[in-house]
């Protein structure tokens, strides 16, 4: 889910640090109103934490395989959304700065596929409405369900917006060839495993929270006494169960009507955010060789289309100077690095 | 998690070292990195021979400052794969053929792979010689001249120390439980909860006797960061000339001009 | 220096955790408070600093600890948190020693001179510029000190300052506890450390003062010691093996 840097186009990158920075912006503004000082402490353990418990292997029951959690759904119900949103900030830089996981100039893009999401469409859409609702009873038991259906519903919708922001960004980019269609249907499926699991390790969590110290819970109110009695398990296990079929459908769907999916998709995608984002011919260009080459994977590869480029002649002559001048480069390079060698020995010896 | 917090130490190590690369100016090093990395971006995706030159610039950075290339690489595991998984299907779709050596064709797609790989591979070079070269506090220091709000560069230096310790001790909790669980590689799921949960209500405690340490040594909401330091010509220097570097590389085709003075 | 009057305090209505405590330390003692697990110690510490409210009345220096009161109560005391990770917050030593300083508006130049001395003083100029999650548990103890230390307070209090160390770093804590001219209230179950560093003790039991009076007498008295669940200091047994006293 982390974008490297080479997956963005300038402008893109430029604008979902813009879109990054706005709401950044906002949640400090209404932190400040707030207690900010008291929060700053606990902001930075429990991201801390959250930093640290990503590494932390889960075991999926019946399958080989473990799961992580990604925590923007935690922090929020933890912190709030705007807390939530600046510990995820400071999470993605650290990950991108000392383990390059996720580049610098992508920093933005990744906060808002990843924090945005987690944080105010996971809070605001999801978790306040359900935890503020009477649903599945009242009680105790109630505000335990609820607690896993909006960790589960959450994750796995924050993941699924993610993930379909990467295709996106990463499509207008033109950086890859990869029809949109096939990326989206490559990308959701896996995310929605990936949500499911993130979705129980999260109300996991957070259920062990409501147990012990309730108040700590953004918009959970400590409740006395037992409601009717369900077992959490059952409920968890028909949640996963319906979360699989139907996302499994969804999936299906999407893999075996891709131009359909697509048509769907880049209407909104260029009216929106092309509008947006000012994006230059370049880009748009990627977007309709992507959309002619739309759902014929088998077709692209059984033919050798001989798409013409304006230049192509041109192109072909400038790179074969371009090679030697490039192999010239290289020359330089190793020259620079004896260079190096040369003075850092004398450097040692005296 | 032993090697996360193996990598952090390194990281740390080598910021700490001497160099004229570590004694230039935080912000120098920072919008000179931004730039490199925007440069590199814009490039299209078939100029193969336009982003070679590019190389030149980390590799003067990592003869200055000695930091070893080796360590670089390393990371290159968590970046190539998504960059892989991306651009390996071009070569599939994008088959116009735009050179060929010989018998060889070499197909656009199999071009933009290639940039999209190097792309990536001179990005991590440019943030992990930023990092390597820079200590925490003194890019925060540099953050703050760039007018990031200060909440988040605190956020940014308090995040950064606790994530050592929490690290230890999520470690030593993981290594509590597998002693206990033998044959297992993970924590099951029984234990989901309360493994995180229970480290997280200690940390809120933590968080708070954190707190009162600041309150109690004067905090008043203002952080102060490592002295900021003068920006001075040599700082100055090193930023123009290297934005000029860039521009020239962008501008002129280095590669084709030196190949066609040969070829010719 | 530090005055407690009639002070009960209790997490919860109905269970107090100190109960009409009085008790007078006077500038430059060094009290030892001592007691088993729960019996207060750390709030004691706690109301002193304005952490927690509680009933009675706490005077710093003559001035009573009260809300409007407590910048000048927390400038005039230096606390050393048992959790050495806990109390430096800041990347380096350094950053985490000028904090106090800058915060009481000493300038820069100032303020890092006050850090050199120290430093100095303690003799741990090699750790100025060590990052803090890289320094052993002893150079982090000493370092924590030295943060606290960089305040000038004119108290110091102390929770557990020789926990986990080896006895090298505890030796060397000790004797920096005893070069330290401020006023020092030392909570601690390490009875040979209070031994050596403080001159009188305040036995806390239950949220009661047990006993209070010289260091060596109380720490003397075996069958008090053994009634609020601590034993005589090792150095005390003297050579006597601790078989052939029963």
């Amino acid at each position: 889910m982390h974008m490297a840097d080479a997956l963005l186009a300038p402008a893109v990158a430029a604008t979902m640090y813009v879109a990054s920075g706005t709401v950044a912006g906002i949640s400090i503004h209404k932190l400040k109103k707030d207690d900010e000082p008291q929060k700053l402490p606990v902001m930075a353990v429990t991201a801390a934490l959250v930093f640290a418990g990503q590494m932390i292997n889960y075991t999926i029951p019946g399958t080989g395989s473990s799961g992580h959690m990604c925590g923007g759904m935690l922090l929020s119900a933890l912190l709030g959304p705007q807390a939530g949103f600046l510990s995820m900030i400071v999470i993605l830089a650290i990950q991108c700065l000392f383990f390059a996981d996720g580049g610098l100039m992508a920093l933005g893009a990744n906060v808002w596929n990843m924090a945005f999401y987690g944080c105010f469409v996971g809070y605001y859409l999801i978790w306040r409405p359900i935890m503020n609702s009477q649903w599945f009873g009242e009680g105790k038991s109630g505000a335990r369900i609820r607690i896993v259906v909006a960790s589960l519903i959450g994750c796995v919708v924050t993941l699924q917006l993610g993930a379909f922001s990467v295709v996106l960004e990463t499509s207008l980019s033109g950086i890859t060839e990869l029809p949109f269609s096939s990326f989206v249907a490559l990308m959701q499926p896996i995310h929605l495993a990936i949500g499911l699991v993130e979705g129980l390790i999260t109300s996991a969590v957070l259920l062990f929270i409501y147990e012990s110290r309730p108040e700590l819970l953004q918009d959970v109110e400590p409740v006395k006494g037992e409601g009717s009695q369900r077992s959490l398990k059952t409920v968890v296990a028909i949640l996963a169960i319906v979360a699989l079929v139907v996302g499994g459908g969804l999936s299906l769907l999407a893999s075996s009507n891709p131009d359909g999916l697509e048509w769907a998709l880049f209407g909104n995608a260029e009216e929106g955010y092309a509008e947006n984002m000012g994006l230059d011919e370049e880009a748009y260009g990627i977007e309709s060789t992507a959309a002619e080459t739309a759902g014929a994977i088998q077709e692209a590869i059984s033919f050798l289309p001989d798409y013409a480029f304006a230049n192509n002649d041109t192109a072909v002559g400038t790179t074969v100077s371009g090679i030697v001048g490039s192999a010239m480069v290289a020359g330089v390079a190793v020259l620079i690095c004896l260079a190096g060698g040369f003075f850092r020995k004398k450097k040692s010896e005296v | 998690m032993q090697k996360a917090m193996h990598e952090l130490a390194e990281m740390d190590e080598l910021a700490m070292r001497s160099s004229p690369i570590h004694e230039l100016h935080p912000l120098a090093k920072l919008i000179t990195t931004i730039i490199y990395i925007l440069i590199t971006l814009s490039y299209d995706k078939y100029n193969l021979s336009g982003l070679v030159p590019m190389l030149l610039w980390p590799i003067l950075l990592f003869t200055i400052s000695g930091i070893e290339v080796r360590i670089c690489f390393y990371k290159l595991r968590i970046v190539l794969p998504l960059v892989m998984a991306v651009g390996l299907f071009n070569p599939f779709f994008d088959r116009a053929i735009m050179l060929r050596i010989g018998p060889l064709a070499v197909s656009g797609g199999v071009f933009s792979m290639l940039t999209l790989m190097i792309k990536g591979l001179y990005c991590l070079m440019a943030s992990f010689l930023l990092m390597a070269t820079t200590p925490i506090d003194s890019l925060c220091a540099a953050l703050r001249q760039l007018h990031v709000p200060k909440i988040l560069v605190t956020l940014l230096l308090l995040t950064y120390r606790y994530v050592g310790v929490m690290t230890e001790e999520l470690a030593v909790m993981t290594d509590a439980y597998l002693l206990r669980a033998p044959g297992q590689k993970g924590i099951h799921i029984s234990a989901w909860g309360s493994f995180l949960g229970q480290l997280l209500l200690r940390s809120m405690d933590r968080a708070q006797e954190l707190y009162a340490a600041m309150l109690l040594r004067g905090y008043n909401q203002q952080f102060h960061y490592a002295e900021a330091r003068p920006f001075r010509i040599r700082d100055a220097l090193y930023l123009l000339g290297c934005i000029l570097f860039f521009l020239l590389l962008r501008t002129v085709k280095v590669a084709q001009l030196l190949g066609g003075m040969l070829v010719r | 220096m530090i005055e407690f009057q009639h002070v009960s305090f209790g997490y919860e209505k109905n269970r107090q955790v100190l109960r009409d405590l009085s008790f007078r330390i006077e500038r430059g003692e060094a009290v030892g408070l001592v007691g088993p697990n729960g019996a207060g110690k750390s709030s004691v510490m706690k109301l002193l600093l304005g952490l927690l409210e509680g009933e009675g009345q706490i005077l710093v220096d003559g001035l009573p600890v009260r809300r409007d009161t407590l910048p000048e109560i927390r400038r005039k005391l230096g606390f050393v948190l048992q959790s050495s990770d806990n109390q430096m917050f800041m990347p380096t030593v350094y950053e985490d020693m000028i904090f106090a300083p800058l915060n009481y508006k000493l300038s820069r130049e100032e303020a890092e001179a006050r850090v050199d001395e120290v430093l100095a003083r303690l003799g741990l100029e090699e750790l100025k510029h060590r990052y803090n999650h890289k320094i052993s548990g002893g150079e982090k103890r000493m370092a924590a000190i030295a943060t606290i230390l960089a305040m000038k307070p004119e108290a110091i209090l102390m929770d557990e300052p020789s926990s986990a160390l080896d006895p090298y770093n505890r030796r060397v804590i000790i004797n920096t506890i005893c070069t330290l001219p401020q006023t020092k209230l030392i909570a601690s179950h390490d009875l040979d450390m209070i031994l050596d560093t403080c001159e009188r003790v305040i036995l806390l039991s239950e949220g009661h003062i047990i006993a209070d009076g010289p260091a060596e007498k109380l720490l003397q008295d075996r069958a008090l010691l053994e009634a609020n669940r601590l034993e005589l200091p090792l150095s005390l047994v003297g050579r006597t093996p601790r078989n052939a006293a029963e």
